[in-house]
C-alpha cells in the first residue's frame, strides 16, 4: 500500500469497473446506477472510494465484514421485530460498503430538508393554534381533523424556544433519474440516529483505511445541536435543565438505540413508571428521591404519553404529563400531537404551505400525491391504482400502511377501491418512483440494491441543522418500494464527501467533552430494582451452576468404588440439587427412581432446558432479560462476556460420555463467565447506587443459597461417610475446599465445615460475610427524613444479624436422632427473615406494586 | 328559569391511594339558551392542584390532583344557570331544510365556522355500518325536511329501545345496542349521531343535565339520578338543534347542558387515574331544583 497515487480517471475508470470486485454487480444489473455516471464512467467519489476498497483486496474485506458483524454483536448492537418470537434482540447488519452522497446533492437535500423542517414546524405550530391554514382553505379540515394523530388535548399549547418542531427526519429517494425525493416525513419520535452513530462508530474502526482520500463530514455537530436544542426549550429559562429519554422499554424495536443515545448524550433513560406528575411538574423516581425533569427526549409515541388526556389504556406513559405541558413546566421533544404531521395526505399541499408562510417554492419535490377527498384526485387515483402507492393519512397501529398497486390482485384492487370510496379522506395515492440503485455487499458479493436514505434534523436556533450522514437502508427487493428495517434488510453508513478538510474520522472524536455531566444521585428506581435483580440471578446462576458441576464430577467421576456409600451419596445429592435449584420434581418427585436410573437425562434438562423453571438455562434466560432493562449501564467488555455466555447455553450435547464432559466443561466456561461479568461491573459500573443495588442483590442471593446448601444436605443425619462425601460436595460447591484445609489443617467435621461456611467472616462465601455487607449497604440507603428508628429492612437485616451473632455453633452442630435439629430451625429462621427484604425494599424503593389504575366514571 | 345544579360524585377506596390525578367537566358552559352566574366546586381532601381551563371545543374543564394519601375522595359541583325558553321551539318557518341543503351550506363554510365539519366525521364510539345505515334511511329520505326527519328519528330510538340502566356500560359498542336494542342516554345519543353521520349531517354530542321535580301534574322525566345526554344537530337556518331521545322531546327550557364534543369522549363528565392496589367504589348524586 505505498503507492498511493492514482491514475488519471479516464484511464483508471475501464479498468477498474473490469475488477472481478464488480462481477456480480454488472451481472444481475446493467443500468445507470449511484456507481456509474450517464457517461458510463465511475463516478470519481465512487472511483477514489474502491481503488482503496481493491487496494484492501477481497479477503481482506471480506474478513473486515465478519469483523464488522462481530462488533455490532459484540456491542450488543440489536433491532427487536414486534410479533415475531425469535424477533427479539436481533443483530443489527451493517454493509460495509456506505452510500456515498457528492458535496452538491448534499447541498441540495440540507437546503431542502432544512426547508421542509421549517415549514413543517410552522404548520405544527399553526395547526394546534391559529389554524389559519384551515381557515383560509389551503389545508383542508379533514384531513387534520381525521388524522389520528391529531391531538384536541394538545390545543394551545406553545413550548419555549425557536421551533415546537425539535426533530425531522425524513426518508429520500434517490430515482433512476438522478432526482431526490421526500418519501416519508417522520416528526412523531424519529429513530436511526443512534444507529447512524454506531454504523459510522463500527466503520472507522473496522476500515478505517476506506476514508482514505474522501474527506467523510462528522457526525457530531448533530448531536451537540441536540443537545443545544433541547437545552433551548427548557421551562422558565433554566440554563441546565434535567433532560431524560423516556423509553417504551426493553422490547421496543429500537430500544437499543434509546440506551445508545442515553450513555452517549448523559441523558438518564427512564420509562414511563420512572416518572410521576406532582404539583404540575414532572418529577423522576430515583432511590434517592423524587428529583424534577424539565425536558424529555420521547421515543414513546404520543397516544401513549398520557393516559388520563390521551390513551386510557396506555401503560407507557405518565398520567398527567400534558397538564405539566399545559402549564409550562416541562417540554417535550417532539412535542405530543407532532405526529399529526406524519401525513402523506399533506404532501400534495405542501407546495403552496411553503408559498404561504415562505413565499418559497419548495427546494426538494414531494412525490406526487393525490389525497382522495377531493373529488378529481379520488378519480385519479381510482383510475390509475395499479401504478400508484396506496398510503392512509395515518399509520395504522396494526401492519403496514402501504399498499403497491401493482402486488394487487383483480379482486384485492376492487376491494381496495372499496375501501377508498368508503372513506377518500382517509386515503392517498403516491405516485412510484424507481429507485437508483447502489454498490452493496451483501453476503460476500457486490451487487447493486435499492436504497432509502434517512436523514436527521434538529431545530438549532433559527435554522434546523441536518446529521452530515444518516441511515441507510438497503434491499434488493425490486417489487418493495418500501423498504423497512421491520421486515429486515440491511443498513449503511451514509458519507458526504465534502471538500473541507479533515481526514479519517476518529472515533473518539465522536465523543463531546461534556458528556460527564451526569448526575450522580440519579438512579432511577426502575434500574435500580433491575440491578438488583441482575445480582440477585447473577448468584442464582453461578450458585445453580457449580452445585450442578459438582454433581456431574461425582457422577462422572471414574475409578469410583461402586460402594453403597457412593450410590447413597450420589442420591442425596441428586436430591439435594433438586431442591436446592428448586427444580421439582426431580429427584425427590414421583417418578425419581427412574430419574436415579438414568440421572445424566435429568442433569441435562436442568441445565438446558430453558422452560424448566430453577434451571441453569432457565435463570440466566431471567438474568439477561434484568440485563436488558438496563442495558446502558453495562461496558463493551461486559457485553462480550454476555454474549460468551449467551453462546455457551445455546446448543446441546449428546448423552454420552464426550457429552457429559462437555456439559461439565459448558459449567466451567459459564462460571468463569459469570465471575468475569462481577469483576467487570465493579470496576466500570459508572454510577456508583447502581453497583451497590447489584452487589445488595447478589449478597443477598448469596446468603439465601448457602443457607439453602444447607438445609439441602446438612439437616439430616447419615452415616459418616456419607456425611463427609457431602460436606466435601457442599464445600466444592462454595468453592471452600482449599479455605477449609488451609484453615483447619484437618479432616472435614461437621462442626468447622459449619464454622467456615456460616460464621467465619474473612471467608467470602460464608453468611455472616454477606449479612454484614448487606446491614452496611442497607444501613446507607437514601432515607426520606431523619428518623432515630430504624427502618423496616434496617430490622430484619438487625434481627439476622442477632441471630447470627447470638447462635452456638456447638449446639448447632449436635444431632438429635436422624436430625440437625437445631442447625434446620437456624437455619429456617434466618432464611424467612433474610427473604422479607426484597419485598421491604421493593416497597420502601422501587414502588413497583403501585402501577396506576385507571378509572373512567360514567 | 333558572335553576341549582348540584352533582355530587364520591368514590371510596378498599385500599389507601397515594396520588389521583382527575379531569371533571361539570361545569356548565355558557350557550345561546343559558347563562351560567356562579359554580362552585368542593374537592374533599383538599386538592394539592387545580388547573381551571377550556378544552378544544370550549367546555370548561377542572383538573385537580391529590397527592396524599387518602381513602375517600368526594367532588361536589353547585352550579346556578338561568335558561332562557328555548330559542328552538319557535321557529317553524324555517323547519324545511333538507340534507342537500344543510350539505350546500356546509360545503360554503369559512374560517371559523369550518369547525362544524368535524361533527361529520365517524368516531370511535360512533361507528357506521350497514345496520346503522338502514336504521337511519327511514328517518331520512331526500326530500325530508332535516329538522321532520330528526324528530321521527329521536321518536323511533325513543320506541324501539328500552331505557334499562345497568344493561350497558360505556364501553358496550353500538353494534350490541342494536342487538340488543336496551341502554342508556349515552347510548341512544350515540345511536343517533351515528345515524345523522351516516346520511352526512354534522351531529354532536350534549353532556348536562334535566330538571329533577317537574311541575305538578307533568310526568317526571328519565334520567334524573345522574348526568343525562342527548345530541345535537345542525341544520341549516336553524344552527345547533338538540333532541332528547331518551324523552323523545325537544331539548327544553328543563334541559341544562354542560358542554359538547364529538362523542361521549371528548365530554365524560369525570375521568381520574389513582395510584393504588385495590378496587373502589363510586357513588353519584345529582340534584336539579328551580329556584322560585
Amino acid at each position: 500500500m505505498a503507492d498511493c497515487t492514482l491514475t488519471p480517471t479516464e484511464k483508471m475508470t475501464p479498468n477498474l469497473l473490469a475488477n472481478p470486485i464488480f462481477r456480480d454487480y454488472f451481472d444481475i444489473h446493467q443500468s445507470y446506477g449511484e456507481l456509474v455516471g450517464e457517461d458510463g464512467k465511475i463516478r470519481p467519489h465512487w472511483e477514489t472510494f474502491f481503488q482503496t476498497y481493491i487496494k484492501l483486496g477481497e479477503t481482506e474485506i471480506l474478513s473486515r465484514n465478519s469483523d464488522t458483524l462481530r462488533l455490532l454483536k459484540e456491542n450488543g448492537v440489536t433491532y427487536n421485530i414486534y410479533g415475531d418470537p425469535n424477533g427479539l434482540n436481533r443483530p443489527w447488519k451493517l454493509d460495509n460498503i456506505p452510500f456515498l452522497i457528492s458535496k452538491e446533492e448534499w447541498n441540495s437535500i440540507e437546503s431542502g430538508l432544512s426547508q421542509r423542517a421549517q415549514l413543517l414546524n410552522l404548520v405544527l405550530e399553526d395547526i394546534y393554534g391559529e389554524r389559519n391554514l384551515i381557515k383560509k382553505g389551503i389545508i383542508p379540515i379533514e384531513l387534520i381533523y381525521n388524522h389520528s394523530g391529531f391531538l384536541r388535548p394538545c390545543n394551545k399549547i406553545k413550548q419555549p424556544g425557536k421551533h415546537q418542531l425539535i426533530l425531522y427526519s425524513a426518508d429520500v429517494a434517490k430515482s433512476t433519474e438522478g432526482k431526490l425525493w421526500v418519501v416519508n416525513d417522520r416528526t412523531q419520535a424519529p429513530s436511526g440516529s443512534g444507529y447512524a452513530l454506531e454504523n459510522r462508530t463500527t466503520m472507522t474502526r473496522v476500515i478505517p483505511e476506506l476514508f482514505n482520500g474522501l474527506k467523510v463530514r462528522h457526525l457530531s455537530p448533530y448531536f451537540t445541536s441536540l443537545r443545544n436544542g433541547l437545552n433551548e426549550i427548557a421551562p422558565h429559562g433554566n440554563l441546565n435543565p434535567r433532560i431524560v429519554i423516556l423509553t417504551p422499554g426493553s422490547k421496543n424495536e429500537t430500544y437499543f438505540e434509546h440506551s445508545y443515545l442515553s450513555s452517549y448524550l448523559g441523558f438518564t433513560l427512564v420509562q414511563g413508571n420512572d416518572l410521576i406528575v406532582k404539583d404540575n411538574f414532572v418529577w423522576l423516581k430515583t432511590l434517592g428521591g423524587l428529583e424534577r425533569v424539565d425536558v424529555i427526549l420521547r421515543r414513546v409515541d404520543d397516544v401513549y404519553c398520557d393516559p388520563l388526556e390521551l390513551r386510557p389504556d396506555s401503560q407507557l406513559g405518565i398520567p398527567g404529563l400534558l397538564q405539566c405541558a399545559r402549564s409550562g413546566n416541562v417540554s417535550i421533544a417532539n412535542p405530543l400531537g407532532s405526529s399529526v404531521l406524519e401525513n402523506p395526505g399533506l404532501m400534495p399541499f405542501l407546495q403552496q404551505i411553503s408559498r404561504y408562510f415562505l413565499s418559497e417554492d419548495l427546494i426538494l419535490p414531494t412525490i406526487a400525491s393525490w389525497w382522495c377527498g377531493q373529488p378529481k384526485e379520488l378519480s385519479y387515483v381510482l383510475d390509475h391504482i395499479e401504478s400508484l402507492v396506496i398510503k392512509k393519512i395515518h399509520r395504522s397501529p396494526t401492519g403496514s400502511s402501504s399498499i403497491d398497486g401493482a402486488s394487487l390482485s383483480p379482486i384485492q384492487l376492487e376491494a381496495c377501491k372499496q375501501l377508498i370510496k368508503a372513506n377518500p379522506a382517509m386515503y392517498v395515492g403516491q405516485e412510484k418512483v424507481e429507485i437508483s440503485l447502489s454498490p452493496s455487499l451483501i453476503d460476500g458479493r457486490i451487487v447493486p440494491q435499492k436504497v432509502l436514505y434517512r436523514s436527521f434534523l434538529v431545530s438549532n436556533q433559527d435554522q434546523y441543522l441536518a446529521m452530515a450522514g444518516g441511515l441507510v437502508r438497503s434491499s434488493s427487493d425490486a417489487s418493495n418500494f418500501i423498504i423497512s428495517s421491520q421486515s429486515g434488510g440491511f443498513s449503511k453508513d451514509a458519507w458526504i464527501i465534502s471538500p473541507e478538510p479533515g481526514r479519517v474520522v476518529n472515533a473518539l472524536k465522536e465523543i463531546p467533552e461534556d458528556v460527564a455531566e451526569t448526575y450522580n444521585d440519579m438512579l432511577p428506581s426502575h434500574a435500580a430494582e433491575n440491578l438488583f435483580w441482575v445480582g440477585r440471578y447473577t448468584e442464582r446462576v453461578l450458585g445453580n451452576a457449580r452445585f450442578l458441576r459438582t454433581v456431574m464430577q461425582f457422577l462422572a467421576e471414574g475409578n469410583k468404588l461402586l460402594t453403597e456409600n457412593n450410590r447413597e451419596t450420589e442420591r442425596k445429592l441428586f436430591q439435594s440439587f433438586t431442591r436446592y435449584s428448586y427444580t421439582l420434581p426431580g429427584f425427590v418427585g414421583e417418578d425419581a427412581e427412574e430419574r436415579f436410573a438414568d440421572p445424566w437425562n435429568e442433569l441435562k434438562d436442568v441445565l438446558f432446558n430453558e422452560k424448566r423453571p430453577g434451571g441453569i438455562k432457565y435463570n440466566f434466560l431471567q438474568f439477561h432479560k434484568a440485563i436488558h432493562e438496563v442495558r446502558d449501564h453495562w461496558s463493551t467488555d461486559t457485553w462480550r462476556v454476555i454474549r460468551g455466555m449467551e453462546e455457551e447455553l445455546q446448543n446441546g450435547v449428546p448423552l454420552t460420555h464426550h457429552g457429559h464432559l462437555q456439559m461439565i466443561h459448558t459449567l466451567d466456561n459459564l462460571i468463569t463467565s459469570v465471575v468475569a461479568f462481577i469483576g467487570l461491573n465493579r470496576e466500570s459500573i459508572s454510577r456508583e447506587q447502581g453497583w451497590i443495588m447489584l452487589d445488595l442483590g447478589r449478597k443477598l442471593e448469596q446468603s439465601l443459597l448457602v443457607i439453602t446448601m444447607l438445609k439441602t444436605t446438612m439437616v439430616k443425619k447419615n452415616n459418616d461417610q456419607v456425611e463427609y462425601n457431602l460436606q466435601q460436595s457442599v464445600l466444592m460447591s462454595n468453592e471452600s475446599l482449599v479455605n477449609y484445609r488451609y484453615k483447619y489443617r484437618r479432616p472435614l467435621q461437621n462442626l468447622l465445615v459449619i464454622d467456615l461456611l456460616l460464621f467465619d467472616p474473612n471467608n467470602p462465601r460464608s453468611l455472616t460475610y454477606q449479612v454484614v455487607r448487606l446491614k452496611s449497604y442497607l444501613q446507607n440507603l437514601p432515607k426520606n427524613g431523619a428518623s432515630y428508628s430504624l427502618t423496616e429492612y434496617e430490622r430484619l437485616i438487625l434481627e439476622a444479624d442477632t441471630l447470627i451473632k447470638l447462635a452456638d455453633k456447638h449446639e448447632l452442630a449436635k444431632a438429635e436422632g436422624e436430625e440437625y435439629t437445631k442447625l434446620n430451625t437456624f437455619l429456617s429462621k434466618i432464611f424467612n427473615i433474610l427473604s422479607a427484604i426484597p419485598g421491604v425494599l421493593s416497597k420502601a424503593f422501587f414502588k413497583h406494586e403501585l402501577t396506576p389504575k385507571t378509572i373512567i366514571l360514567r | 328559569m333558572k335553576y341549582i345544579v348540584q352533582h355530587t360524585t364520591s368514590y371510596s377506596y378498599l385500599e389507601p391511594v397515594s396520588l389521583c390525578h382527575n379531569i371533571a367537566r361539570l361545569v356548565p358552559r355558557n350557550t345561546r339558551e343559558q347563562f351560567c352566574n356562579n359554580t362552585s366546586i368542593r374537592i374533599t381532601p383538599e386538592p394539592d392542584r387545580i388547573n381551571e381551563y377550556e378544552d378544544f371545543f370550549g367546555n370548561k374543564v377542572i383538573y385537580f390532583s391529590i397527592e396524599k394519601e387518602h381513602w375517600e375522595l368526594t367532588v361536589n359541583v353547585t352550579s346556578e344557570v338561568q335558561r332562557t325558553a328555548s330559542g328552538q321551539m319557535k321557529m317553524p318557518v324555517y323547519h324545511n331544510a333538507t340534507i342537500q341543503d344543510v350539505q350546500k351550506e356546509i360545503s360554503e363554510l369559512k374560517n371559523d365556522s369550518l369547525e362544524i365539519k368535524q361533527y361529520l366525521f365517524e368516531t370511535p364510539m360512533t361507528p357506521i355500518d350497514e345496520d346503522i345505515l338502514l336504521y337511519a334511511s327511514k328517518s331520512f329520505t331526500k326530500e325530508r325536511s332535516v329538522f321532520e326527519a330528526a324528530k321521527d328519528l329521536t321518536e323511533r330510538i325513543y320506541k324501539d329501545f328500552e331505557y334499562k340502566p345497568g344493561h350497558t356500560t360505556i364501553s358496550t359498542p353500538l353494534t350490541e345496542l342494536m342487538a340488543e336494542r336496551k341502554g342508556v342516554c349515552q347510548d341512544f345519543a350515540h345511536l343517533a349521531i351515528a345515524c345523522l353521520r351516516s346520511v352526512g349531517l354534522p351531529a354532536r354530542y350534549v353532556s348536562g343535565y334535566i330538571e329533577t321535580l317537574s311541575p305538578e301534574g307533568v310526568e317526571k322525566l328519565i334520567g334524573v339520578d345522574a348526568s343525562h345526554a342527548w345530541f345535537s344537530v345542525f341544520i341549516t337556518n336553524m344552527g345547533w338543534v338538540d333532541f332528547d331521545p331518551t324523552n323523545n322531546c325537544l331539548v327544553s327550557d328543563q334541559h341544562i347542558t354542560i358542554g359538547w364534543g364529538r362523542d361521549y369522549a371528548d365530554i365524560a363528565p369525570m375521568e381520574g387515574i389513582i395510584l393504588s392496589s385495590g378496587s373502589h367504589e363510586l357513588t353519584v348524586s345529582v340534584d336539579v331544583k328551580r329556584e322560585h
